[in-house]
This record gives structure tokens, C-alpha cells and sequence, in this order.
């Protein structure tokens, strides 16, 4: 008898502690500054919505609020699949006051995006139904698992972004480092680089380009720029820009050769804080944050 | 079947209640059936290679048991032995010295046409090998008699919790385990489920977590800066021994909750402060298996000191080649070697120096567990790589110490994970030495409870799941 008192002791004991400390870390989750709380708390208004993934991050936002006088919101993530950045997207739309502007780095488009990136998520999936079925779709254990302790909802990196940003905010977020001659050289050695998308999705991103643009929101899109050596082993650029032009309708922004410093990059696929600052001058002069008239105050700056 | 998987999980739903429900052959019929599935799960044409090393064995051991003359014993031993390790060879050496002898050829100008097969490495061949040898070995040198019956030998050569990467358990400590039923004995389920609970602890929640880090470093080790090389070095040492650990854990925790008792694996090696002290807490199941039927059967410490040393490096070349058909597995064996015999010259005039310039005791082991870690982490560079330029790549980026700051750390979340998980390894370790943990979960049913609850909680925030299999499966 006692032994059985003891096992449900064990099993009582874990259950509501997890639930007790589910229930703390949802609150965490709910009040943190982190990029996807304050998506899903509502309320949001930015001017500017950006997404990509960790090439998405070089959308300095302190740097373009100074210029533009403008709010701005980013949704990109290190590894981030199309799928994921589709329902954070329109989430984004559904829930905060409307941005005049969407601007998406195209080059998610690829396979080798983390596609369990998903499942580091599993925080928000009780305030999202299109991430709850995403998730619920994609990776059945992990979505049950959550359900079963909740506890496990918040094991992953996600959650400790949403910890270390519960105070301060996380526009800041990018490299602040100059790539190493180390892995200049490493670069000359690679083979050539390509994207590997699928029509998927294209179509995907095509449909988050239609969501936006029935909202009333202007859509750009972009490639945001490589380390030169390494943007000319990119071998299917064109064709990548290609397919989302014919399925979205629109110009695709090629910015992959833009910035030429070594001293603006963090590594070949990254601009550093002082690249980013370059590149989004760049965006400013073609228009891409939005038309000069609609931008008061950048010509104060 | 892995531990760390769902269809183990509905093994041990079935299993267990089976097991205790039954008695006598009976119990060792299902025992072997079920370790028969665990196995033949992965692959089940391997049970043949199972079957026939169990039926060999159990055979020349019965005639060695019957058998006094000296000379037909040592016919029967080199039967048993080339068998065994024909099998091993064949499975797992055959490739590795076809292309070493064609890489020699073309050395010498030669360009040959040789073929590899393509062979599938048998999970755990090492370890169910190296466990029947030391039956046959054992039973030649008249330290245990022959096991007259074939259901228990084939149950001690496949028991599933140690079949596929140990510890490797001698016939002598594990056959007379068989001699009587094991009633359920809830002390032992207990603490048999504490150690699995940690068991998988270290390897889902610390070694799984440490892992992606440590494969993107070594993918492509010039990629990154030499901070995050130094922090892969740090954080595979602990990988490679919370998943090994852990799986050994899980295996004693098993076998404890079914009645049997498995020797010790691990015992905090990172804490040695020499070489040897090292081997003595380090995968102990092989290196004293080394010892008893490699080492000092080639004259261990007698001989003089250039036979020692000549038996030392034999010894750990043999336990690197062991661990894989790879010429960086024997060149970590050549390191260890190396490093025993180093100290064995070099040990008494350094402990000399630290007392000439009065090192406090304390600080005197501090620098000693120091310096011991840092060269098995040297060596394990050579264990993870799949080759030596990439070896060379990564030591050659560590050491130029290039960007070697906290900005250029790639993923600052995980190596913060890393490093909490690490600090909480090394804190329970650091407090069992004084607390005896298994003690206190025995004797207090409140922190029994406790601790079951705080590691399911552990397991749940921070263990990894997706079914990532164990490092030393591949052995």
C-alpha cells in the first residue's frame, strides 16, 4: 500500500509541478518583449513588418527607425521555413494594427531551412490555430507531447529568447562582428551554391504575398545581399527570382551583390551591424521602405 | 530498438509485467525472446550472427569443461577466438584494411583494382564479442566452469539492457545471476528507476542538446570562429560521456529492476587526476577487460619498464581499433598510450616540482584534473573526426585563436544551455562524492519522490527527442 502511495505520489508531484510551472512559463511567454510574444499579445503597431530568416535579422530595425522616423516590426528567425514564416505573417496581420509595408527576404525559400524550427514554437501554439494545425500536421509528437507535459512546450531556443527579452527589447538583434580572413578564404574553396526551393513553396509565399496585399498592405520583395565571392557561387539566383516573380506578380529586389566591403559582413551569408546600415540606405534611396513622400522625416536625418 | 524511443516503450509495457509474472525457464525463455526482438528490431538477419558466436561458444566452452589436455584446451580457445573475431573482422575491419592496403599500393605507385563489399556494421558486435570471449577465455583458464545449459548462456551473451553498447559483463560476475529467480523487489525497482531517469537525463536532456552544436563545428570546423571550436571540443567531451554514460545507466538501471547486478561503467572520469586514475572510471567494463585478457597476458607491469611501456601502448592501440575501423580511433589509442607512458616517466618529477614550490593541496589537484581533461579533450579530437585533415582543421582553427571572443560564439542560446546542463552534471557529481545520492533516494521516501518528479520535470524542459541514437551503438 505504501509503495502504491508512493508511485502516485511521483506521478501527482510531476503532473502539478508541470502544470504549475507550464503555468509560469506561459506567463513568461505572454509578457516577454520578444518578437512573437508581442505578435501574439495584439496591439502591435509598426509601420514597417519585415520577415526572413537569419538573413531577415540585417533588417536593422534601430537603424531604420532613426532614418525613417517610422515603427517597425520583424518576424525573421535563424532557420526559418516558409511554411512557419506564412502563419507568423499572417498571424502578425490578423491580430496587430496593419503595416503599410511587408518586405521579405526570398532566399527562406529553400529546403535547407530548419524545418523543426517549428516545434521550438510550441510556446505559442495555444494563442495560434493556424500553428497549433502547422504544428499538429508537421510533427505529431511534438505537438502531443506538449499537450501531454507543458513542461515541453517550452524546451526549446525559442523559449529562451522569450526569457532573455522578457525586459528589453530585441531589435538589436545582429551580428556585430567582421567576417574572419579565415573564413575568406574558406569561401574561395566552396563549391557552388543553389537554392533548393520547391513550387510548394513559391506557392506559399505567393499566397502570404495575396493574404498582405487583400489587407491592403504593399509587399517587397528582396534578396538581401551576400559576401561577393560567395554571391557569385550562387548558381540559380535567377531562377529562384523567376519563379516568384511569375507566382507573385512582382519584382523581386535583387540585392545580392550590393555591398562590397569585407568590413560590412559578419560572415558570407550575413551583413553586420555596419553592413546593414549601408544596405538599408540602399532600400531608402530605391524606395523599398516606402515611397519618399510617405517617409516625413527622412530627408531631416 | 533505442532506449530513447517509443517502441521501447511498449517493449518495457510488455516485458516487465511478463517477466515478473513468470519463473524459472520460463522467465529465461521470455527473457531471451525479448532480447532476441530488441535486437533482431534493427535488423533481425544479425540474430544469426548471434545465434551461431552463442552456439560456437557454448560448444568449445562445454568441451574445454570436459577436456584436461592442455593442448586440445588451446585448439578449442583458438577456435572460439577466431570465430569471434573473424566475425568482427569480417563486419567491421574488412572495408577499413581493404582500403588501407590499396591506399599503401598506390603509396608505393601501384594502382590496383580491389573492391569493398558492402558490408552493414552488426549494432554492437564489439560488445556482445568482446562479452562471449571473455565466457570462452574465462572457461580455458579454468576461472569459471563450462554453463551447462544453452538458454542461460544465450541469455547472458543477449540480455538486451547491455546487449548493444554495454557495459560489457564477464560470465563470471553475470552466469550465477542465473542460478535463482529474482523476486520483484520494490528497493531495487527504486533505485533501478533512479538511474534510468538520470541515465536518460544525461543522454536525451545533456549529450542530445550538446550534439547539434558540436555536428555543425565539426561539419565544417574552418567555418567558425576558434571560440566556438574550443567550446565543440569542451562540449563533445561531455557528449560523448552523457550518452555513453547514460546508455550504461539505463542498462544497469534495467537490469537492477529485473534482479540483476551490472558493474559500475563510469564513475565522474573527468575528476581523474592522472591517466591511469582515468582508465580506472572511464568505459570501466573494457578497459579492465583490456587489462585482464590483453594487457596482462602480454606481461602487464613485469618485464622492465620498456616492456611495460611496449604493453601499454599494444593495449590502448587494440582499444582504439576496437572502437572503429578508422585509423583516427587508433591514432586516439596511440595518444592515450602515449600519455600513460609519458606519465609514468614524467609523473614523479612533476609531482616533485609541485611540492618544491609548495602547492596548497587543493590547488595541486585542481591543476592535475586540469591538464588530465585537456588532453583527453586533445585526443577525443581525433575520436570525433572522420578523418585527420578534418582533425587537423579543427585543432589548426582553435589554436589560431582567431576572433577568439564571446561575440563570435555562433549560437549563444545553446551554448548557454550547454554549459547550464554541463554545470548541473558536474554539481550532482561534485555533491555524490560526499552525499552518496542512490543512498538517500533508498533511505528517504520524500526525496524519492522528490527526485523522480524534478528529473521528469528536467527531462521534459530539456531533453531532446528525436530519436538520436547512441554514439556507441556504432561500436
Amino acid at each position: 500500500m505504501k509503495n502504491i502511495l508512493w508511485v502516485i505520489g511521483v506521478i501527482l508531484l510531476a503532473f502539478l509541478g508541470d502544470r504549475a510551472a507550464g503555468f509560469v512559463l506561459g506567463k513568461i511567454t505572454q509578457d516577454s518583449q520578444f518578437r512573437y510574444s508581442r505578435l501574439y499579445r495584439g496591439g502591435e503597431n509598426c509601420d514597417m513588418l519585415f520577415a526572413g530568416n537569419s538573413r531577415g535579422l540585417i533588417f536593422y530595425q534601430p537603424y531604420i527607425e532613426e532614418k525613417t522616423g517610422r515603427t517597425t516590426c520583424n518576424l525573421s528567425y535563424n532557420g526559418m521555413p516558409m511554411d512557419l514564416a506564412a502563419v507568423l505573417i499572417k498571424d502578425f496581420l490578423d491580430r496587430n494594427s496593419l503595416p503599410s509595408t511587408l518586405v521579405l527576404d526570398v532566399t527562406l525559400l529553400d529546403k535547407r531551412m530548419d524545418k523543426r524550427l517549428v516545434t521550438g514554437f510550441n510556446c505559442y501554439v495555444p494563442y495560434s490555430d493556424r500553428l497549433s494545425a502547422l504544428m499538429r500536421d508537421s510533427f505529431p509528437n511534438d505537438f502531443y507531447g506538449g499537450k501531454v507535459a507543458h513542461l515541453y512546450r517550452y524546451n526549446s531556443e525559442v523559449f529562451q529568447r522569450v526569457f532573455y527579452y522578457l525586459k528589453k527589447s530585441d531589435k538589436d538583434w545582429l551580428l556585430d562582428r567582421v567576417i574572419s580572413p579565415t573564413l575568406q578564404k574558406d569561401v574561395e574553396k566552396q563549391g557552388e551554391f543553389d537554392y533548393d526551393f520547391t513550387p510548394s513553396m513559391v506557392e506559399s509565399l505567393s499566397d502570404v504575398v495575396r493574404y498582405a496585399k487583400q489587407k491592403g498592405v504593399r509587399v517587397e520583395l528582396v534578396v538581401n545581399p551576400y559576401y561577393p565571392p560567395f554571391a557569385e557561387k550562387i548558381g540559380n539566383l535567377e531562377a529562384l527570382k523567376t519563379a516568384v516573380e511569375q507566382a507573385t506578380g512582382l519584382v523581386v529586389h535583387d540585392y545580392s551583390n550590393s555591398i562590397s566591403g569585407v568590413e560590412g559582413f559578419g560572415d558570407y551569408q550575413h551583413l553586420n551591424k555596419s553592413g546593414a546600415r549601408e544596405y538599408i540606405d540602399k532600400l531608402m534611396q530605391d524606395g523599398i521602405l516606402g515611397l519618399p513622400e510617405e517617409m516625413g522625416n527622412i530627408s531631416g536625418k | 530498438m533505442i532506449f530513447n524511443s517509443l517502441t521501447f516503450l511498449a517493449f518495457i509495457a510488455v516485458f516487465l509485467p511478463v517477466y515478473f509474472a513468470l519463473t524459472g525457464r520460463a522467465r529465461l525463455w521470455w527473457s531471451l525472446a525479448g532480447s532476441y526482438l530488441f535486437y533482431g528490431w534493427w535488423d533481425w538477419r544479425f540474430l544469426t550472427l548471434i545465434a551461431i558466436s552463442t552456439l560456437v561458444d557454448y560448444y568449445l566452452g562445454l568441451r574445454m569443461g570436459q577436456t584436461e589436455g592442455e593442448k586440445q584446451r588451446k585448439h578449442l580457445i583458438w577456435a572460439s577466438m577466431l570465430l569471434n573475431l573473424g566475425f568482427l573482422g569480417f563486419f567491421k575491419y574488412f572495408n577499413f584494411f581493404t582500403d588501407s592496403f590499396v591506399d599503401m599500393l598506390q603509396g608505393f605507385g601501384l594502382n590496383p583494382s580491389v573492391h569493398t563489399l558492402n558490408i552493414i556494421l552488426p549494432v554492437g558486435i564489439s560488445f556482445y564479442t568482446f562479452q562471449s570471449m571473455s565466457y570462452t577465455i574465462d572457461v580455458y583458464r579454468k576461472d569459471i566452469k563450462a554453463e551447462p545449459s544453452l538458454l542461460k548462456f544465450a541469455t547472458f551473451v543477449a540480455f538486451w539492457p547491455q546487449l548493444v553498447a554495454g557495459p560489457i559483463v564477464r560470465a563470471s560476475d553475470f552466469l550465477p545471476q542465473f542460478q535463482k529467480d529474482h523476486d520483484w523487489d520494490w528497493n531495487r525497482f527504486t533505485t533501478g528507476a533512479a538511474q534510468i531517469l538520470w541515465g536518460f537525463f544525461k543522454k536525451v536532456a545533456i549529450a542530445d542538446s550538446l550534439a547539434p552544436f558540436v555536428d555543425q563545428c565539426w561539419q565544417e570546423p574552418m567555418s567558425f570562429t576558434s571560440v566556438n571550436l574550443w567550446i565543440a571540443v569542451v562540449f563533445y567531451s561531455f557528449q560523448i560521456y552523457c550518452d555513453f554514460s547514460g546508455y550504461s545507466d539505463i542498462a544497469i538501471g534495467f537490469a537492477r529492476i529485473l534482479g540483476y547486478d551490472f558493474p559500475e561503467n563510469f564513475r565522474t572520469p573527468y575528476f581523474s587526476q592522472n591517466f591511469s586514475e582515468f582508465w580506472r572510471r572511464w568505459h570501466i567494463s573494457l578497459s579492465s577487460w583490456l587489462r585482464d585478457y590483453l594487457y596482462i597476458p602480454l606481461g602487464g607491469n613485469r618485464g622492465g619498464k620498456m616492456a611495460m611501456y611496449r604493453n601499454n601502448m599494444l593495449t590502448m592501440l587494440l582499444g582504439g581499433f576496437w572502437h572503429g575501423a578508422n585509423w583516427t580511433f587508433v591514432f586516439w589509442g596511440f595518444l592515450h598510450g602515449l600519455y600513460l607512458i609519458v606519465q609514468r616517466i614524467l609523473g614523479k618529477p612533476f609531482g616533485n616540482l609541485m611540492r618544491a614550490l609548495h602547492f596548497p593541496n587543493t590547488l595541486k589537484v585542481a591543476v592535475n584534473i586540469a591538464l588530465v581533461y585537456a588532453f583527453i579533450c586533445l585526443a577525443w579530437i581525433f575520436f570525433r573526426s572522420p578523418n585527420f585533415g578534418i582533425a587537423t582543421d579543427v585543432i589548426a582553427n582553435m589554436f589560431s585563436f582567431e576572433n577568439f571572443n564571446l561575440v563570435s560564439v555562433m549560437n549563444k542560446f545553446i551554448v548557454m544551455k550547454g554549459f547550464l546542463l554541463i554545470a548541473m552534471l558536474l554539481a550532482v557529481e561534485i555533491s555524490d562524492l560526499n552525499i552518496q545520492w542512490s543512498g538517500v533516494v533508498l533511505r528517504s521516501p520524500v526525496f524519492r519522490v522528490a527526485s523522480f518528479a524534478v528529473l521528469l520535470w528536467l527531462i521534459a524542459f530539456f531533453g531532446t527527442f528525436g530519436s538520436n541514437a547512441f554514439i556507441y551503438f556504432q561500436f
